[in-house]
């Protein structure tokens, strides 16, 4: 019998007991979901990652720290450790807020003498006050060090080479257009803006020391605010896009060169434990794209008891989150599916038992073993490949219904999509759940080819 | 040519043996028709099984055209089946859930006729059996007389050489027993292929050249074997067959 028939006859015989089919399949559409939806969400997540690292950081820059709980390197913070000047608050790996070991200046001149880093460029970022423009309401903005890696989609105006925006000027996401009053992205560029910047308490310390005396109600206090703080004046030099693979929290930052940011940032910190200490820095490695390289320098960071991550090292470790959260999913997947491999053997016993009489005229026509035998794997693998196609339609067909629901609801800015589905990835799953099937198959299939024609026949 | 020789067949071992079958010789020419008559026990369906290749017997040969069956590998004697002989069963065995169509059409799909065959072959044998309006109609919902020609157009698509029925009647009524049977007739007259009948209908057994009455498997006596000369041996006068015990399933 030619294989061509064997699978027409088998899908045939299916059809025939359309109910019993159906119901194994289902047993193993139900796996199939889980692992198409396991699938499409570690590619959706992963992809995100990726994109947020690509289009953020450079990869020829190593991330440099003084303070190891950074990169997630938690055994330093649970004993007590001794006080040195470097320490200033920050956030951990874990997301406490605590005293944690800063890059300071002398640090970045340590960092600037490893052989191969050409420039140490600090993360900086600024809670401003706000923003405003004449006759315009105040808003609360953020400002960061723009970094030469950052690749924003500009509306309008322009970036320099090599990522220099200019002194005093800042690009200007575009949610803050129309709020400030903008007509345009255009009509914004090479206005000016008001940012205005808390002093920290020792910096204003006379100012407030002055003031703080007549401080009786809310509203002295409001002005005693208003005078402990500075205002600079920004111009922009270019309106972003609302960025979509942004590092969360960070879409309506506003981006400034480096020194610019630097001087709003002494201005808030000077006098604390944080001024001019970072928690961490980057060093752009002179050839870093080259693996070697790169190894090189941060083999010689940590000689100097930096922790130092390399930016792939970041992704890696995001990614293998990842990989663990979706081994968990993936593992409960496959114990579904092993429990409907014990369906489709039933299933297939029970079929071969109905169609005794069949299989004895089949022989007695001259059917040979090893044809009924895969006529019966053959039926197995239509009942994985049921399954497999109806479980991963309903997954992808609900991945794609849920998928801007998700992307909205987790922020994922558009364009992104949690759940990413590569028809070449589901192909292998549905042949892995075919395989799985005639392996299921196969004692049923073997009890088929096995029977005597004449006691087949005799059934009744 | 068809022939048995010396077939003896014995289920279970040395107390318990039953001697089915003890030295059955029959010569059947090409193109004729016989009948194996003999009531319920007798031995007759156990001949037909190993006359088909179906069954192995415990001795002696069955020779088709002078080939041995016993000689032929599981593949040949398959491959044999296929393109040789057919079958036609009492209780019909044709599949209620397919249509008349792809009942006859397995018989081609296991000898691996080619696809653009197989459509002429199969409307042949329908048409044949007088089911050409049936085609796409499921052979559940035949009556048992259409059924009976439903497995004999299956039987015959192949163009068999032998076609063995096992009581090809015995679930009819005889009105459609009788149309079953002329059918049976014609197509050995127009296909020259040779039937053998199983039956314990005498009626139908007197319209086969050949009449063969089996008792207590032995064959005890034969009609119109004049040109085949088979030997009914002198064993028959010195009966040395092992006491049987218990019934024939």
């Amino acid at each position: 019998m030619i294989l061509r028939d064997q699978i027409a006859r088998s899908g045939r015989n299916l059809r025939n007991a359309k109910a019993r089919t159906l119901l194994t399949a289902a047993a193993i559409a139900v796996g199939t979901f889980a692992l198409t939806l396991t699938l499409a969400a570690s590619n959706g997540a992963t992809a995100f990652v990726n994109k947020i690292i690509a289009e953020n950081f450079d990869p020829a820059e190593l991330i440099v720290a003084r303070d190891k709980t950074i990169f997630g390197n938690a055994g330093d913070a649970t004993k007590p450790r001794e006080y040195d000047p470097s320490f200033g608050t920050g956030v951990s790996n874990s997301g406490a807020t605590t005293q944690i070991k800063r890059v300071t200046d002398e640090d970045i001149t340590l960092i600037k003498r490893v052989a191969n880093v050409i420039n140490v460029r600090e993360d900086i970022t600024v809670n401003l006050r706000y923003i405003t423009r004449e006759d315009q309401k105040r808003f609360v903005a953020s400002l960061a060090a723009f970094s030469p890696a950052q690749k924003p989609t500009l509306l309008a105006g322009k970036i320099g080479e090599g990522g220099i925006i200019g002194k005093n000027a800042v690009l200007l996401p575009e949610g803050y257009v129309k709020a400030l009053g903008f007509k345009s992205a255009d009509d914004a560029i090479g206005k000016e803006i008001t940012a205005s910047v808390t002093k920290s308490l020792a910096s204003g310390a006379a100012d407030i020391a002055a003031l703080g005396a007549g401080v009786n109600s809310p509203a002295d206090l409001a002005k005693l605010s208003e005078q402990a703080s500075v205002e600079r004046t920004l111009k922009i030099a270019a309106v972003t896009k609302k960025p979509t693979t942004a590092q969360p929290g960070t879409e309506l930052y506003l981006y400034a060169d480096a020194a610019t940011a630097r001087e709003l940032n002494d201005i808030t910190t000077q006098g604390t434990s944080n001024y001019r200490k970072y928690t961490y820095v980057f060093a752009k490695v002179k050839g870093g794209e080259n693996e070697a390289t790169l190894k090189a320098a941060q083999e010689e960071l940590k000689k100097k008891g930096f922790a130092v991550q390399s930016v792939k090292e970041a992704q890696e470790f995001l990614t293998s989150i990842i990989a663990i959260l979706q081994g968990i999913v993936a593992a409960f997947a496959a114990i579904a599916i092993i429990a409907s491999v014990f369906g489709i053997v039933n299933t297939m016993y029970i079929s071969v038992l109905q169609r005794t009489r069949e299989i004895g005229l089949m022989k007695a026509l001259g059917m040979r073993k090893r044809d009924i035998g895969r006529l019966f794997r053959f039926e197995a693998a239509w009942i994985g490949f049921i399954g497999g196609i109806v479980g991963s339609l309903i997954a992808v067909g609900l991945g794609y219904a849920l998928n801007p629901w998700i992307t909205k609801s987790l922020d994922l800015g558009t364009g992104n999509a949690l759940l990413i589905f590569k028809p070449f990835e589901i192909a292998q799953l549905v042949v892995a759940l075919m395989i799985v099937s005639i392996l299921a198959g196969w004692l049923p299939s073997r009890k088929a080819a096995k029977l005597d024609p004449i006691e087949a026949l005799r059934t009744e | 040519m068809l022939e048995a020789k010396n077939i003896t067949k014995t289920y279970g071992k040395d107390e318990s043996a039953f001697t089915a079958l003890y030295k059955v010789n029959l010569l059947l020419p090409e193109g004729t028709t016989a009948a194996v008559i003999g009531k319920s026990g007798s031995g007759k369906s156990t001949l037909m099984h190993i006359m088909s290749g179906l069954d192995h017997p415990t001795e002696g040969t069955v020779l088709v055209d002078g080939k041995s069956l016993q000689s032929m590998k599981q593949r040949e004697m398959d491959a044999f089946r296929s393109q040789k002989m057919s079958f036609i069963f009492q209780a019909f065995f044709v599949e209620a859930n397919q249509t008349c169509y792809q009942n006859v059409m397995l018989p081609l799909e296991i000898a691996k006729v080619g696809r653009r065959d197989r459509k002429k072959h199969v409307l042949e044998a329908l048409t044949a059996v007088g089911l050409e309006d049936k085609v796409n109609v499921l052979a559940g919902n035949l009556s048992g007389g259409q059924k009976q020609r439903l497995a004999i157009a299956r039987a015959i698509v192949n163009k068999p050489k032998l076609i063995f029925a096992d009581e090809p009647t015995g679930n009819l009524d005889s009105t459609t027993g009788d149309i079953i049977i002329k059918l049976l007739f014609e197509l050995n007259r127009k296909l020259g292929c040779t039937l053998v009948i199983v039956t314990h209908d005498p009626e139908l057994a007197e319209r086969c050249k050949i009449q063969v009455h089996m008792k207590d498997g032995e064959i005890s006596q034969t009609f119109g074997l004049d040109e085949a000369k088979t030997k009914v041996k002198d064993k028959k006068t010195t009966k040395t067959a092992p006491k049987r015990k218990g019934g024939k399933k």
